[in-house]
């Protein structure tokens, strides 16, 4: 699951979240303009499409900000 | 600060051919009120109307309730900072209101663009829904006006709202000479210190994410409306309307604000049962979760600043609101504070949670009945004898259908008692 609240996707038991930017355009920013709206918004879904081919043990933070793509590995309490 | 609440009670209210009030009776110089908002040119038409609690007549649609308020000593003017009243900080001196009535705006024009929040709250004078709602047992003087429609949004907004202050200042103001009836004196005097300290925590929406405007309209502090930090106010400003509605609710209109039971109570045992300190108002609707957490940290930050042993917590929102409001709650709580909580519940029925994050910490929970007025079960409304406003509404999802408002409706989308003034409740916890 993609959220911009992602603390409650986790909570809710969304064994796979991925960091979106805002409630209003959870996939990209349209303040940074149409080239790195877009990188941002291909960022975000090659972290989704990591995510889903990762192996969790329970709900999981994906952070797309982590430039290697490397899992913020955040477990939800 | 001191504020001197001077009340006039009103019982009836006719047109007549000079704005004055005596003994329980406001007579309102029609056209005289009327010239006054003409004055403005963006304004293309406007009528005044009267409602009386019992009749058959239906209000559609109700952009804001205003309870008529006037400056009569000390800085400022009520309702400040909205459509370009002065700022002045305000809560000194003496104020009139006129109690048992409300200035009723009622325009087609939408408090924004962004499309989802149509303007689509009403009142019915008599039925099942005035049943309802306090806002239905009041007289109203309804304020029928439209806008240049070669307007933007934000402009015909700034219009219709201004003429409806302008209702009020001609209003209210013919108490200004007058003594009032019934006087109450407003002030946080200096009380036992061992009492223990109260705050308020009013949380309040910001239309700033969903309209993509700082300035669009809707409540508002000081006329602010954009997404804001907490904010610290002394009761007697949202006294004077400093805080001001509306929002999607008959029960977040700038008359409910004003006249908010709880704030009124919080003030009137002050030094009695607790020390209120004050109110913090959180502006709601930041859209990440930082954002959400930060407000929320700081919020409890100036609650402990304020030395608040307890503090009281309301919002006028649903959905993701609901973070920053009830991690306010957890961050008052992980600072020794006690905190109650008077909300709404959702939908239980297709399996989301009643509250969408619950929090251990929010344990002391008021219940004012649901948030959707689906879930109360009511009928829809029996047909009127007359409405006062608009004569059709746009149905379907593509809102291309038009019925008329005189007719058979279902209640507006939401309930929500956000400060308790009805007696309904879901579940006692």
């Amino acid at each position: 699951m993609i959220s911009a609240i992602y603390d409650l996707a986790l909570t809710t038991g969304a064994n796979r979240v991925i960091r979106g930017a805002r409630i209003e355009h959870v996939c990209g920013d349209p303040n940074l303009g149409p080239e790195k709206d877009y990188a941002y918004g291909m960022r975000i879904v090659r972290t989704a499409l990591e995510a889903v081919q990762t192996a969790v043990t329970g709900p999981t933070l994906f952070d797309p900000m982590d430039m290697a793509l490397e899992r913020e590995v955040s477990h939800a309490s | 600060m001191r504020l001197e609440m001077g009340t006039f009670p009103v019982h009836t209210i006719t047109f007549g051919s000079q704005t004055r009030y005596q003994d329980g009776h406001l007579e309102v110089d029609k056209a005289a009120v009327l010239e006054a908002v003409q004055h403005d040119p963006r304004i293309a038409t406007v009528d005044l109307e009267i409602a009386y609690p019992g009749e058959s007549v239906r209000i559609w649609p109700v952009r804001d309730v205003i309870e008529p308020r006037f400056k009569v000593e000390g800085p400022g003017v009520t309702y400040p900072g909205i459509c370009g009243r002065s700022i002045t900080t305000v809560g000194e001196g003496r104020t009139h209101r006129l109690s048992g009535m409300g200035i009723t705006e009622v325009s087609s024009v939408n408090w924004h663009d962004a499309g989802g929040d149509y303007v689509e709250i009403y009142l019915d004078m008599s039925g099942p829904w005035a049943d309802l709602l306090p806002l239905s047992k009041l007289m109203h003087l309804c304020v029928v006006v439209e806008p240049d429609p070669g307007l933007g949004n934000e402009a015909q907004n700034d219009a219709v709202h201004k003429a409806a202050l302008v209702v009020n200042d001609q209003i209210a103001a013919a108490t200004r000479h007058l003594t009032p009836p019934e006087r109450e004196i407003f002030e946080l005097r200096q009380v036992d210190p061992t009492l223990p300290k109260v705050v308020y925590i009013w949380c309040v929406h910001s239309p700033q994410a969903m309209s993509g405007s700082p300035t669009a309209f809707c409540t508002a502090t000081y006329g602010l409306t954009q997404l804001t930090p907490p904010w610290f106010l002394h009761p007697n400003e949202i006294l004077d309307g400093a805080l001001t509605g509306p929002y999607r609710t008959a029960f977040a209109m700038s008359w409910t604000v004003a006249n908010n039971p709880l704030l009124l109570d919080l003030y009137r045992r002050h030094g009695v049962d607790w020390n209120f300190v004050g109110v913090i108002a959180l502006r709601t609707e930041w859209t990440t979760q930082h954002e959400k957490q930060l407000m929320a940290n700081q919020a409890a930050k100036l609650a402990r600043q304020l030395g608040a042993q307890g503090a009281l917590l309301t919002w006028d929102a649903g959905g993701n609101e609901f973070i920053e409001v009830v991690r306010t709650i957890q961050a008052c709580e992980q600072l020794g504070i006690k905190t109650v909580f008077l909300t709404s519940e959702d939908d239980a029925t297709d399996a989301a949670p009643t509250m969408l994050e619950p929090l251990p910490e929010a344990d002391a929970i008021v219940s004012t009945t649901f948030f959707k007025t689906r879930t109360l079960n009511l009928p829809d409304m029996p047909p009127v004898q007359r409405v006062i406003g608009m004569q059709q509404k746009a149905i379907g999802p593509l809102r291309d259908q038009l019925v008329p408002t005189a007719g058979s409706l279902p209640p507006p989308p939401r309930y929500d008692d956000h400060y308790g003034f009805t007696t309904l409740s879901c579940i006692e916890y």
